[in-house]
């Protein structure tokens, strides 16, 4: 191992002693979890409710509607992401943290790679309980016996919602180094996964649309092959589309965060 | 040794620290001393490299400090005992610490009993009070066993044992010929620790030199003199160009002027002394003296 890469797998090592050393970390995952849940049984319901009444045929894989409620869900990472820069700000805590780690761009790439693979497990296995949970629950022959869970569409759904999570979860630690408040890191992300390509939808023009397809909401239904979303039925663009957007708007908020730890006194 | 060369820094249009240059040299306490607001934790947090200058350098060992590996072996610093996360604990928040600068984890241990926090240790770090704090912001600077040691006003908030441990702990990691910087506004205590002493007021250097030159320079400083023939020794004082004072009839308080002058004098001249002594002010009186013109905040005084 060279230098670079020893100092940051150090750092990388400090960060991860420190996400796991506070309570709020485990909240977060809790939080997400149970959000992830309820949420894929309500649109879950729905969707199968819809296709009973309808007379349509098909069936529903129980992930999909867990890959729905996954946008809603992300907020119990946003929180969880959040927590892991914001409150160094709040403190003081962060100028010990830049003594230990002078480089910052490389306290920057630790956070994010203790929260990048966190996140993404966390959605995986989040995701396989309430993908079971949905098929527990709505494949009795009272839903129509609608549901199943195959392999081949229950694990890409797992993996891309996974990675869904740990984008979100990066692009969130960059608004928190930009913004460096855990006020204006809420709302910008906020905005940025939800409010503001809602509004843009609702404005009903199609250049609103259009730009709104290109947010993370979008994006990551997209991505993730949703066939619910806040639009009425599937995200009109390939899975491949929808992740390269993911990860512009990371890298963008990183970039931005980036900026502003090396730029700014701590 | 911590190297200072031209340093300013300006916050808006505010020149905070200003054309700031000296050394903190190693084997001894260095005493950073000067008014509220003159800039003695900025300086700390130029070397450490939070803040950026807006001229001139902070080296440490002849690097600026983002060029140093693993820092924390090499310049442990306190700069705020509460700046750490309140819902993590003292032993996590240093695990942390050695995790990022490749310390052994023995070492957590070790400083955390050096510094007495044992058990309180293992609890939510935001359940300490301000002197244990204090403790577990001791152990973080003494974590990598460094170099430099600096410290911003380590003894607020700590008990009279703890002030004397922390102390006793600047002195032996002196004395182990390590540089030792710290701040504080306990003159009586800076009297008792340091040996060299850097005052700054208004972002500027007032003085830079060993404890007991700063504390000859007050003007209490004097040398007392006993005889019975105080009359004939005041014309010799004069004489000589030296300011004297007549508390008693035989007793007279020279400024200015060492006990081997006055002592020559009065044999030179055949008077007979019965008594020869310096008077030393304290470091608090000609700390107040450096100062006087540089204080930003302080107390109005009323007349009654
Ligand atoms: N981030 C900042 N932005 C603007 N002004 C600042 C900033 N940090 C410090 N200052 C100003 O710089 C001056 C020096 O502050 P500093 O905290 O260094 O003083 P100090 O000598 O440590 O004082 P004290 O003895 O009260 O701790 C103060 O006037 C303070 O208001
Ligand atoms: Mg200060």
């Amino acid at each position: 191992m060279n230098t670079w890469t020893r100092e940051l797998a150090r750092a990388t090592a400090a960060e991860w002693v420190k996400l796991r050393s506070v309570r709020s970390t485990w909240w977060c995952l809790a939080c997400m979890t149970v959000f992830l849940v309820l949420g894929a049984l309500a649109i879950g319901g729905g969707t199968v409710t819809e296709l009973v009444r309808d007379g349509q045929p098909g069936t529903l894989s129980a992930s999909d509607p867990v890959t729905s409620a996954a946008v809603f869900a992300q907020f119990g990472l946003v929180a969880l992401a959040m927590l892991t820069i914001t409150p160094e700000y709040a403190s003081g805590g962060i100028r010990t943290t830049l003594q230990a780690t002078p480089v910052r761009g490389r306290v920057l790439a630790a956070k994010a790679l203790v929260l990048a693979p966190v996140t993404f497990a966390a959605g995986v296995v989040a995701g396989g309980v309430a993908t079971a949970a949905v098929h527990l629950v709505l494949s009795a022959e009272v839903f129509g016996g609608r549901v199943t869970a195959p392999f081949a569409e229950v694990v890409p759904d797992l993996l891309s919602m996974g990675v869904f999570f740990a984008l979100v979860s990066v692009t969130t630690l960059g608004l928190g180094f930009a913004t460096r408040s855990s006020a204006g890191t809420l709302t910008t992300a906020f905005m940025l996964l939800m409010g503001v390509p809602l509004l843009l939808v609702m404005t009903g023009t199609s250049i609103g649309f259009e730009a709104s397809l290109r947010m993370p909401l979008f994006a990551g239904l997209a991505f993730m092959g949703s066939s619910d979303t806040p639009m009425g039925g599937a995200v009109p663009y390939p899975a491949s589309q929808g992740l390269v957007w993911l990860l512009v708007w990371t890298v963008a908020a990183t970039a931005l965060g980036h900026a502003v730890l090396r730029r700014r006194d701590a | 040794m911590i190297s200072l060369n031209g340093l300013r820094k300006r916050y808006g249009d505010r020149t905070v620290i200003d054309e700031l240059s000296l050394d903190v040299r190693p084997g001894a306490v260095t005493g950073f001393l000067g008014p509220n607001g003159a800039g003695k934790s900025t300086t700390m947090r130029l070397i450490l490299g939070l803040d950026r200058p807006t001229a001139g350098t902070a080296l440490i060992g002849g690097l600026p400090y983002h060029r140093i590996r693993n820092p924390l072996r090499t310049v442990g610093a306190l700069l705020d005992a509460r700046a750490l996360h309140p819902g993590r604990s003292g032993r996590a928040h240093l695990t942390a610490l050695a995790r990022s600068n490749g310390i052994p984890l023995r070492r957590v241990t070790e400083v955390l009993e050096t510094v007495g926090l044992g058990k309180a240790a293992r609890g939510r770090a935001g359940a300490l009070s301000l002197g244990m704090s204090q403790r577990l912001g001791i152990a973080a600077a003494l974590l990598g066993d460094p170099e430099v040691l600096m410290f911003d006003e380590p003894v607020n908030g700590l008990d009279p044992d703890g002030v004397r441990w922390v102390r006793d702990l600047m002195r032996s990691l002196a004395d182990e010929g390590r540089t030792v910087f710290v701040s504080s506004h306990l003159m009586s205590e800076m009297q008792l620790t340091a040996d060299h002493l850097v005052v700054i007021g208004r972002g500027r250097l007032i003085a830079d030199a060993p404890l007991a030159e700063i504390i000859a320079r007050g003007s209490l400083t004097a040398v007392v003199v006993r005889t019975p023939h105080a009359d004939d020794l005041a014309v010799r004082l004069g004489a000589a160009g030296l300011r004297w004072e007549r508390p008693g009839e035989n007793e007279l308080v020279v400024t200015g002027a060492t006990v081997e002058h006055v002592g020559d004098l009065a044999h030179e001249a055949g008077i007979r002394l019965h008594e020869l002594r310096p008077r030393e002010a304290s470091l608090e009186q000609a700390y107040q003296e450096l100062t006087a013109d540089s204080v930003e905040y302080g107390a109005r005084r009323e007349r009654v």
